[in-house]
C-alpha cells in the first residue's frame, strides 16, 4: 500500500515539472569571453555577449554591445547592439545604436536607431 | 471731406497701379515647395528648404529636404538633414541626419551620418556611412602578373 501511494505522487510531480518546461522559453546566454568557431543553434532565445566564427541561428537573437559575428545571422527576430560581419537574414531586425554592421541584410521589417554605422546592402522581402 | 476722399481715391489708385508694374517681392526664403499632384523635372540648387508632396525628377541639393508620404523622388538628392516619408529612387547623400519614416520606399544607394529607419520602412539598395573607411578589394599580385602576360603576348603577336 505504500508502495502503490508513492507510485500515486510521483507521476503528480512529473506531470508538474513538464508542465514548467513547456510553458517557459529556452533562454541560453553566452557571455563575454566566449569564442565559438562554428555554429550555433537554438530553438528559441540566444543572448550573445561572446566572439563568433561562423553561424548563429535561433528564433530570437540578441547580439549585445560588445559581441563580435563574422558569418551568417538567421532568426525571426534579431536585435543588433554589437558588431556583425556578414550577412543578416530575420523578419524583424532592430538595429541599436552601438552596433556596427558590414555585410548584407535581408528583411521584412528594420528599425534603425541612430549613432549605428551600417556598410552594407539591404535587401527586402515581403 | 470730398476734395480728401477724392484725394485719397488718387493716391490709392497710384499705389495700386505702382504695385500692378512692379515685380513681386524677392523671395529671400530660398524654400522650395512641390505640392502634391505638382510634377518637377530638372536641377535644383542653393535651396535651404525643401518639400516635396509631388513628384521631382533630377538633381535636389538643399540643406534640409523633406520628401512628404504622397511626394516621390528620382535622381541624386545631397543635404544636410533629409527626412523621407515617401518614395526614393536613386541617391541620398546626407551630411548629417537622414530619418526614414516608416512609409518611406527606398531604392538605391543611400550615403549617412546618422541614420535612424523607423520599423515599416522600406530600404532596397545599399547603406554607405560617412566616414567609414570603405573596404575595397586590392588588386591581387597574380592579376596583375596575368595582365601583364596579356600584354606580352599581344605585343609578340
Amino acid at each position: 500500500m505504500a508502495l502503490f501511494g508513492s507510485s500515486e505522487k510521483k507521476p503528480e510531480v512529473k506531470t508538474d515539472f513538464m508542465f514548467d518546461t513547456d510553458s517557459t522559453i529556452n533562454q541560453s546566454t553566452l557571455a563575454k569571453d566566449i569564442k565559438i568557431n562554428g555554429s550555433l543553434e537554438s530553438t528559441d532565445y540566444i543572448d550573445f555577449s561572446g566572439h563568433l566564427t561562423g553561424t548563429i541561428k535561433s528564433q530570437t537573437i540578441n547580439l549585445k554591445p560588445g559581441s563580435y559575428v563574422k558569418g551568417t545571422v538567421t532568426a525571426d527576430t534579431i536585435t543588433i547592439e554589437g558588431e556583425v560581419d556578414g550577412d543578416i537574414q530575420a523578419k524583424d531586425i532592430y538595429i541599436k545604436s552601438t552596433a556596427k554592421i558590414k555585410g548584407n541584410i535581408r528583411y521584412q521589417n528594420i528599425d534603425i536607431q541612430n549613432g549605428s554605422i551600417i556598410n552594407a546592402d539591404l535587401f527586402y522581402s515581403s | 471731406m470730398d476734395e480728401n476722399n477724392t484725394e485719397m481715391d488718387e493716391n490709392n489708385s497710384e499705389l495700386a497701379s505702382d504695385e500692378i508694374q512692379s515685380t513681386p517681392i524677392d523671395n529671400d526664403s530660398k524654400a522650395v515647395n512641390i505640392g502634391s499632384g505638382v510634377r518637377v523635372d530638372g536641377r535644383i540648387e542653393g535651396a535651404e528648404t525643401s518639400d516635396v508632396s509631388g513628384t521631382l525628377t533630377g538633381t535636389l541639393k538643399s540643406s534640409n529636404i523633406n520628401i512628404n508620404s504622397k511626394g516621390a523622388f528620382s535622381g541624386d538628392m545631397s543635404g544636410q538633414e533629409i527626412t523621407i516619408s515617401g518614395n526614393v529612387d536613386g541617391e541620398i547623400n546626407s551630411e548629417s541626419y537622414l530619418i526614414v519614416n516608416n512609409s518611406a520606399n527606398i531604392k538605391g544607394v543611400i550615403e549617412y551620418a546618422s541614420l535612424q529607419v523607423s520599423y515599416g520602412a522600406r530600404i532596397q539598395g545599399t547603406l554607405r556611412h560617412r566616414g567609414s573607411v570603405q573596404s575595397y578589394t586590392p588588386i591581387s599580385d597574380d592579376e596583375i602578373k596575368e595582365d601583364e602576360i596579356s600584354e606580352n603576348q599581344e605585343s609578340d603577336q
